[in-house]
């Protein structure tokens, strides 16, 4: 028994050993979304520069921010929203990697560089843009146009659509229909968005993120969701939609960062020009159902990505799309509003 | 007379059936699970529609992930590899630390008398009894706070902390049910601390220290809400990912992954059970 | 020959050896880490996570409605959100205990073989990871779980119940997790149930309803008390059952916990909230040791 335990120290020195020594050189880290690139890609990268790629994944902006803030420096790459992404480069953590100096940048929307901390793209590589709209079952409801239908078929159906589990995405609906900006900073307006959604919330069934089985299996008849989900839409279109409401909507964008203190930031930089090149841009795309920042990669893309009304949606739309921005103290009367709409 | 009493013999059979359901409701929802992780329909995990083992052959590489719905983002067999890997990096390094600092408090509160003792006995079940996020926040802020840099030496550190907590109160268990003469003669035949107790003491403690080891890595391969405070680079543990999978919804892979786990953990605690409750 | 002295003194120089890894570990990762968290709790939140080395009390002003500045201002929502997850761990206890009460004499009257075959079937769920059992009841309770499958399919219910994302599913699921830790301490005081004393309330004339009152339930309560005390405790604090059964629509003070620490980047506050939990475990505890101590002293008038 005792040598049993001996043994088992042993195994155990023996493989803190062998994390160490594989962490000697040909290595990237990444800290990403779930389900935000294609595992081809990945792939792909490590076998052309024979490079050993690993990849762990959050679920909020603050939650990648929290855990780099904790001293989790062993990251390369992150891919921070606009808004976040400005923040890191406030906050001093993030390095210039200067993609605009890179092979490839050419093929970059100019319009995508959204951050206002880097105009010029000096610090990071636009990655991947996308509405956050309606995911629905058309057996349920079949044509779903706008939030009103929404709220419309929750007051109807009460338990039978969910909203995400955001504060800023779900405040920014009831900002939407009450007629403010998505990034307003008056307390009046903010209590009117709360208002609305408090209204609406004895018929939603959930603030969620999990919405796409629940809405194809029919557990639900809709959810908010990003547009991502118009991947199962397309294996299922029978089945399920996505739309971005009339009444306009939020978008996000996420841009490609390079940490402060990166171990491998030459492997990073890399990294970017592989992301850059048109048929790695399109590759992606077709898996994550996003827009594309890639201004080569849209001929590439397969004919029911390139004509989808909400991956490229057309320009009337894509005014209507607002973007989140940094509010810095302000956030904590979202906070607040949130705290009540998920308490009452 | 006696109706209490008699009530048991008079209804042994309402006894037996409300025991039957107790076990039930403890079991049954293992039993679907299990059952549904064979169920062909990708789209709704309760809607049985034939047999198949694809959801275990994407863990272990075996399906071609494309063929099968909502898998375009199954995880990958390497991916699972290496937050196992992990998990069990952690548990065997946590489980056997604390095994050992919490046979040795064991000996001292059992085989000492001194000053302070009921404190030591007091502060021991404190890891136990609070609620693990304040356990788990608490760490965080320490870890951040002295920038100590968060992955698998903190979850390890942190797992320490709770889980010599239990080995102290199995190993425990087992001292207090033991004769100490063997000792006490050992020690008077001129016997060292050290001899006697690798001699005497540590044989006769030994199944309440394996025990005690199994029941701290299963705790250990199993926590969520501590490692999920304090989890850094690259340091993803076996629950972490299916958290993260739990997330992002319902999906086969997750079921199948979940009956692995169950199977495992089924095992490794019997074998504990069994040596704790063994005879000496 | 060894004198008394080194034989003391080697006593004390094992005593040592033994004692300090724990006073180590739990004084260095334990008793520090909540130190510092306590004070954390009395500073200013950073504004992107972390802190500011600030006096700030108005962290505790949010919660409880004093001391406020110009920037916090009281929210009774927390407190109504600790009410309910007073009430949501209270529930989970009682109903816990109406489960594990019966199953404890159950297996008590068993043969000894029988009766550790089962103790072993009703421990094992315990070592389950506590995602797969929530996640078992995910699949059972949702519209198109197994449970509205096989009510529908009797026709007992047209429609599927609404049973997921509710306070009823937080509870049931928390129900499920901690009846091992209910009808252990239950189950160890009923096995020594001195049956004599039954009897003797039974020959001196009481109805079986008074004979469990006052003879049964007595001499049970330790074992009802403990229980309660290892359910509720974790009950209390939890968030993991709450954010996947209640569908982040019913919350409890860990939720708001977790989302001030990976959120809303307000440390400070979710420390405040921590303390809050911490503080009302330790009254449920220092009740219990009074009580227990009440009844040994009683005991040995």
């Amino acid at each position: 028994m005792k040598r049993m335990l001996t043994r088992l120290a042993g195994v155990a020195s023996i493989l803190l050993l062998t994390t160490q020594m594989a962490s000697a050189d040909g290595k990237l880290s990444l800290y990403n979304w779930g389900d935000y690139i294609n595992p081809e890609l990945i792939d792909a990268f490590s076998k052309e520069y024979k490079v050993d790629v690993t990849l762990d994944t959050y679920s909020t902006n603050e939650e990648m921010l929290a855990r780099i803030q904790a001293g989790a420096s062993g990251y390369d790459l992150v891919w921070p929203s606009v808004h976040m992404h400005d923040i890191m480069q406030k906050l001093g953590l993030l390095q210039a990697a200067h993609p605009n100096q890179m092979p490839g940048w050419e093929n970059i929307d100019k319009a995508a560089l959204r951050s206002h901390e880097d105009p010029q793209g000096d610090y990071c590589l636009p990655y991947a843009w996308g509405a956050v709209g309606i995911l629905y079952n058309k057996k349920l409801i079949p044509d779903l146009k706008s939030w009103r239908q929404f709220f419309d078929y929750a007051k109807a159906n009460p338990g039978k659509v969910t909203m995400l589990d955001d504060l800023r995405e779900t405040l920014g609906v009831g900002l939407i229909m009450t007629g403010s900006s998505v990034n307003s900073r008056n307390p009046e307006e903010i209590e009117k968005a709360e208002a609305f959604i408090m209204q609406q919330k004895p018929n939603i069934g959930a603030f969620r993120y999990d919405v796409i089985p629940l809405v194809t299996s029919g557990d639900i008849a809709a959810g908010h969701y990003y547009v991502g989900g118009v991947l199962n839409v397309l294996q299922n279109p029978d089945l399920l939609g996505f739309v971005i409401p009339e009444e306009g909507a939020t978008m996000y964008q996420e841009d490609v960062c390079l940490l402060e203190g990166a171990p491998n930031s030459e492997n990073a930089e890399l990294f970017m020009q592989f992301l850059m090149r048109p048929e790695n841009a399109a590759k992606n795309s077709e898996r994550l159902t996003n827009g594309v920042v890639n201004t080569a990669a849209v001929s590439l893309l397969p004919d029911n990505l390139k004509t989808n009304p909400s991956i490229n949606p057309s320009p009337e739309v894509r005014a209507k799309l607002q973007i989140f921005e940094d509010l810095g103290k302000d956030l904590r009367v979202y906070t607040r509003a949130w705290d009540r709409i998920k308490t009452n | 007379m006696n109706r209490i009493l008699s009530s048991f013999k008079i209804f042994p059979s309402v006894f037996n059936i409300y025991g039957f359901l107790f076990l039930a409701f403890l079991y049954m929802p293992l039993a679907l699970i299990v059952l549904y992780s064979f169920n062909a329909n990708p789209i709704n995990i309760a809607v049985w529609t034939g047999f198949t083992f694809d959801w275990y052959r994407t863990i272990f590489g075996g399906a071609a992930v494309e063929t099968t719905f909502d898998s375009a983002f199954s995880e990958s067999p390497q991916r699972i590899f290496e937050v196992v890997k992990n998990s069990f990096l952690v548990a065997v390094s946590a489980a056997t630390i604390a095994t050992v600092i919490g046979t040795a408090t064991a000996i001292a509160l059992a085989r000492y008398k001194f000053f302070g003792k009921r404190f030591y006995q007091t502060l021991l079940l404190l890891p136990i009894l609070i609620p693990d996020i304040v356990l788990g926040i608490a760490l965080l802020v320490f870890f951040v706070g002295v920038g100590f840099e968060l992955g698998l030496l903190t979850i390890i550190i942190g797992h320490v902390t709770f889980l010599s907590s239990y080995v102290f109160v199995v190993v425990s268990a087992r001292l207090a049910g033991m004769d100490t003469t063997l000792e006490q003669a050992s020690a008077d035949l001129g016997a060292g601390p050290f001899t006697t107790f690798r001699r005497v003491t540590l044989p006769q403690i030994m199944p309440g220290v394996v025990g005690g080891f199994l029941l701290a890595f299963i705790i250990s391969l199993d926590d969520v809400v501590i490692t999920y405070f304090i989890a850094g680079v690259g340091s993803q543990t076996l629950p972490l990912f299916i958290l993260a999978m739990m997330r992002r919804g319902l999906r086969p892979q997750i079921t199948a992954l979940a009956v692995l786990i169950l199977v495992f953990s089924f095992v490794v605690a019997t074998v504990g059970l069994l040596l704790r409750n063994r005879k000496s | 020959m060894i004198t008394g002295k080194t034989v003391q003194s080697r006593k004390t120089q094992a005593l040592l050896l033994l004692l300090s890894p724990i006073t180590i570990l739990l004084g260095a990762f334990f008793l520090i880490p909540l130190g510092i968290m306590v004070v954390y709790s009395f500073l200013e939140p950073g504004l992107y996570g972390g802190v500011e080395w600030t006096w700030y009390p108005y962290n505790y002003g949010r919660i409880i409605g004093w001391p406020l500045n110009d920037y916090e201002t009281f929210e009774p929502i927390y407190l109504s959100i600790f009410l309910s997850s007073l009430k949501i761990a209270s529930l989970t206890v009682i109903f816990s205990l109406l489960i594990c009460y019966p199953a404890a004499f159950w297996v008590s009257r068993m043969s000894e073989r029988r009766k550790s075959f089962v103790l072993f079937l009703i421990t094992l769920p315990f070592f389950a990871n506590l995602l797969v059992r929530i996640y078992a009841w995910l699949l059972l309770l949702r519209p198109t779980g197994f449970i509205n499958m096989a009510l529908q399919s009797i026709g007992l219910v047209a429609q599927p119940l609404d049973m997921l994302f509710s306070s009823f599913a937080v509870i049931v699921g928390m129900v499920y997790i901690f009846t091992p830790f209910m009808f252990l301490p239950i189950y160890a005081n009923v096995e020594k149930l001195d049956y004599s004393l039954v009897r003797a309330s039974q020959d001196l004339g009481a109805t079986p309803l008074q004979t469990f009152l006052r003879v049964i339930l007595p001499l049970t309560l330790p074992g009802i008390a403990g229980g309660s005390i290892i359910v509720f405790i974790p009950a209390l604090g939890n968030f993991i059952v709450p954010s996947f059964l209640g569908g982040s629509k019913v919350q409890m003070t860990g939720n708001l916990i977790e989302r001030s620490f990976l959120q809303s980047r307000d440390w400070p506050f979710g420390a405040a909230l921590a303390l809050l939990i911490m503080a009302s475990v330790v009254l449920v505890v220092m009740f219990q040791v009074v009580r227990s101590s009440r009844a040994q002293a009683r005991g040995a008038a």
